[in-house]
């Protein structure tokens, strides 16, 4: 109970100061709908609505991923920036504790995107959304913050030596939104991609998003995308905990 | 005498500047990567929508991702001495600006360049696109105009990066506006009527199209029109962009907005 | 039991050059540094910068492993019961940054309240009266951005103190204020001990450690090198005399040539508006005034006096007795 309250207040502080950043929030959600011009003329070019659709979330959830991976690789280097990262692994708690609310408050802006993509293709290119199972739909796009958060989080810890970590987590921008299958059928893709798709939480919680939204049974997409998150949270725990030893035996927590 | 050596000279200093923050652990991953992850999420995506071939995206997106180095390099020669707070003592010195400004453009385009050199070579493996030998040499020369072009496009979002605080985003905004416009992935007949017309006035829609053509074995010859075409859009960016780096210069002097971040 | 207590504490670190060929160079920033503070005593570590008081404090709360030697916080070892150590000591650095700039000084505090656990009930009123008591009520709702920096540095000591630890860290919290808000500073530092705290502070400001602490530990190039209260500190110089020269345009190599006089302990030069001022520290019997003058180079020459050190004369004899 004390573990979520310190969770649920972190991810609330923590989104606070990050939607109040004209830069990282507003440009997060323009930069997305560039792509999402391009392939919706893209796809439009064969004039299906079905396949629009199909673009349109695709399209959103990519908007979701540019916010997370271009920014959660380099959590650590922010509060280094901020003169906090000091304060924070000083304080009490294990740092996961307050790391995850981190890399979760910069996933959480990308429903923000994911709207403003949605509300483009809706009012530029008259793109319909139907959502043929509502509650399944919403819970799928909180599963997929979760568990973009949760790579996040471990993208976060397996950066945090490097000061370019922007430049890694910008790195994993494209090919997540690949071979996530965001906007191509993963049976396009060579047959050796496929378990890294399958590896991938956002494949899953593309699929999960796109079945309740098109007609089709989310649950075990949403299932899958939920369980790799939680493993992706394991991992980064361990890691985190020889980072941290790490840097307190090399002083390099507090370098800019 | 003394504007050749400040245009090499100073060009050169600036290009070391220039790699001062685009250590290898960025270089890397953004500009000798992820141009090749554009390149194959674009080709897929072609693909997925059945609307042309990989050559068709394999071209475009290795000359428009030249947009990335060059803005990005531009506006980091001028922003970056506002961040680092030594644009007043460049902009005091008598320097004469035309070389120096120009200068500092060279690195920029060889740059680009190469960008997009090694990602059309990469990419074309990968993807299985052949690239006639003959073409080779005609097309070195088509991705420095349209490197050089769209540093025109540059020295303009240099010229903004003195005046507005978030330049990177305008950076990353023209990049977007030109992977829309410029035919790179969306055939520009295609293109609604009002957007096709703004592609004629951009950098790259030319040269890609040029590019294309000499893959599919065009004779340099053909393709030289084009390549005029591109020259002078990016001749004119350029001038404008220097106009606009003047102006905003003046209008710094006049209301002390040069030094601030 | 001691509250705090260090022994032996070393910490080297690795630098590197070069990006190819790395060369691997060891600097010794803190080399056997043992003190001991009891509870409710506020205990100075004073030395210039550079000197290693950043590091042992870093190490003392966690944040830094020692390269060897042990310490302990209220009886926790600082490297194997981290987390114990954590939740009972508070840790304020000076400087403007480590805020959220974004979030007003309100929620800077919420924040680092759950962090602590503080218990939520409790949050509201222990957040207003560290306000008060660092004089920022009615200013809370503001975005920390538009903060002077006093402010800043008057809420990291908030911050420090949220969760009502029994052990306090400061390190420089003062640097960087003007007169005014340093004093204020200083005023709210005296009131933790007063409350019953045990605080450790780090300063380069002689006056500073004078003022407020019980016992000071002056601390030159990683080691310890003579700790007491401030007046046994002060005894150690009353044997000697100043001699005060003023000077307009202080000729290049001055010092050496003055600290080369037999009997000469220790040179400093301090700027002043239009001159510099030529600190000797030397013996109370020998006269050397006549002496240093003739090593001035015939430099324009204003004011010469003769006076007693003062607790600042033996921090520069201390720190500056072996360069």
């Amino acid at each position: 109970m004390k573990t979520l309250r310190l969770l649920a207040f972190g991810w609330y502080f923590q989104f606070k100061t990050i939607s109040r950043s004209p830069f990282e929030g507003l440009f997060q959600i323009i930069y997305p709908l560039f792509f999402a011009t391009v392939a919706f003329l893209m796809f439009s070019v064969g004039n299906n609505p079905k396949t629009l659709l199909y673009a349109s979330l695709g399209s959103a959830v990519m908007g979701m991923w540019s916010a997370t991976s271009t920014t959660a690789g380099g959590a650590m280097q922010r509060e280094r920036w901020h003169g906090t990262l000091e304060a924070l692994v000083a304080s009490p708690p294990h740092f996961a504790l307050i790391l995850l609310p981190i890399t979760l408050a910069m996933s959480t802006i990308g429903i923000y995107c994911l709207v403003a993509t949605l509300a483009f293709g809706r009012f530029v290119f008259g793109i319909e959304l139907t959502i043929e199972h509502p509650l399944a739909f919403g819970l799928s796009i909180v599963g997929t913050v979760l568990s973009f958060g949760a790579l996040g989080f471990l993208f976060a810890v397996a950066f945090v030596r490097f000061r370019a970590a922007w430049a890694l987590g910008n790195l994993f921008e494209y090919p997540v939104w690949l071979i996530g299958g965001f906007l191509v059928p993963l049976v396009l893709l060579p047959e050796w991609v496929r378990p890294i798709s399958w590896a991938l939480a956002p494949t899953w919680g593309m699929n999960a998003i796109r079945e309740s939204s098109l007609g089709g049974t989310p649950w075990p997409d949403l299932a899958f995308c939920l369980a790799l998150g939680a493993a992706y949270v394991a991992v980064g725990v361990l890691a985190l905990e020889r980072v941290l030893g790490a840097a307190r035996k090399r002083a390099t927590l507090s370098l800019t | 005498m003394t504007s050749a050596r400040i245009f090499a000279v100073g060009g050169l200093m600036s290009y070391r500047a220039l790699f001062y923050w685009l250590t290898p652990m960025i270089y890397i991953p953004s500009l000798v990567v992820a141009p090749i992850f554009q390149i194959l999420l674009m080709a897929y995506i072609g693909r997925s929508a059945g609307l042309a071939s990989d050559e068709f995206y394999v071209v475009g997106n290795a000359i428009q991702y030249a947009a990335i180095p060059c803005l990005f390099a531009m506006m980091q020669l001028v922003g970056g001495e506002k961040f680092q707070n030594t644009l007043g003592a460049i902009l005091v010195s008598p320097a004469p600006r035309l070389p120096l400004f120009f200068g500092r453009a060279v690195p920029v385009v060889l740059n680009g360049a190469f960008v997009s050199a090694f990602s059309l070579l990469v990419g074309s493996l990968i993807l299985d696109v052949e690239i006639p030998a003959s073409a080779v040499p005609s097309l070195a020369l088509v991705i420095l105009v349209a490197a050089f072009s769209c540093t025109g496009l540059g020295l303009i979002n240099a010229a903004l990066a003195l005046r507005i605080r978030e330049s990177a985003v305008l950076s990353n905004v023209f990049f977007g506006f030109l992977l829309i416009f410029t035919g790179a992935n969306v055939p520009l007949d295609d293109l609604p009527g009002w957007m096709r017309t703004i592609s004629d006035f951009i950098p790259f829609t030319h040269s890609i199209e040029a590019a294309r053509r000499l893959v599919d074995g065009a004779a340099t010859s053909e393709v030289m029109g084009l390549v005029g075409v591109e020259l002078v859009i990016g001749a004119a960016y350029a001038v404008a962009g220097y106009l606009l780096l003047r102006f905003f210069e003046n209008q710094g002097r006049r209301h002390a907005t040069l030094d601030r971040t | 039991m001691s509250v705090v207590e260090a022994i032996d504490l070393h910490r080297t670190y690795r630098t590197s050059t070069g990006t190819i060929r790395r060369k691997w160079k060891d600097v010794e920033a803190v080399r056997g540094v043992s003190f001991s503070i009891e509870k409710g005593e506020l205990f100075g570590l004073l030395g210039p910068n550079g000197a290693g008081k950043t590091t042992t404090i870093k190490m003392l709360i966690t944040l830094l492993i020692p390269t060897s030697g042990t310490a302990k916080v209220l009886g926790h070892d600082v490297v194997k019961d981290a987390r114990e150590v954590r939740k009972r000591i508070g840790y304020v650095f000076g400087g403007e940054r480590g805020v959220y700039e974004r979030l007003s000084g309100y929620d800077n505090l919420r924040y680092f309240a759950e962090l602590y656990g503080v218990p939520p009930g409790e949050q509201k009123q222990r957040i207003a009266s560290l306000l008060d008591l660092v004089g920022l009520t009615g200013r809370e709702q503001e975005r920390t951005e538009g903060y002077s920096r006093g402010m800043k540095q008057r809420l990291h000591v908030a911050r420090g103190l949220l969760h009502d630890p029994p052990v306090v860290f400061l390190d420089e919290p003062t640097i960087g204020l003007d007169p005014v808000g340093a004093r204020e500073l200083r005023a709210t530092i005296a009131q933790l001990v007063d409350a019953g705290k045990t605080v450790l502070l780090t300063t380069h400001y002689m006056f500073e450690a004078d003022a407020l602490c019980d016992r000071i530990a002056v601390i030159n190039k990683g080691e310890i090198v003579a700790h007491g209260t401030p007046a046994q500190l002060k005894q150690n110089v009353t044997e000697g005399a100043v001699v005060e020269v003023e000077i307009f345009g202080i000729p290049e190599g001055t010092v050496e040539r003055v600290r080369e006089l037999p009997g000469v302990s220790a040179v400093s030069v301090e700027e002043r508006e239009q001159a510099q001022v030529l600190i000797v520290q030397t013996p109370a019997d020998v006269e050397l005034t006549h002496a240093i003058l003739g090593r001035l180079d015939g430099a324009n020459v204003g004011r010469v006096s003769r006076r007693e050190p003062t607790l600042e004369d033996a921090y520069v004899a201390l720190v500056s007795s072996d360069e």
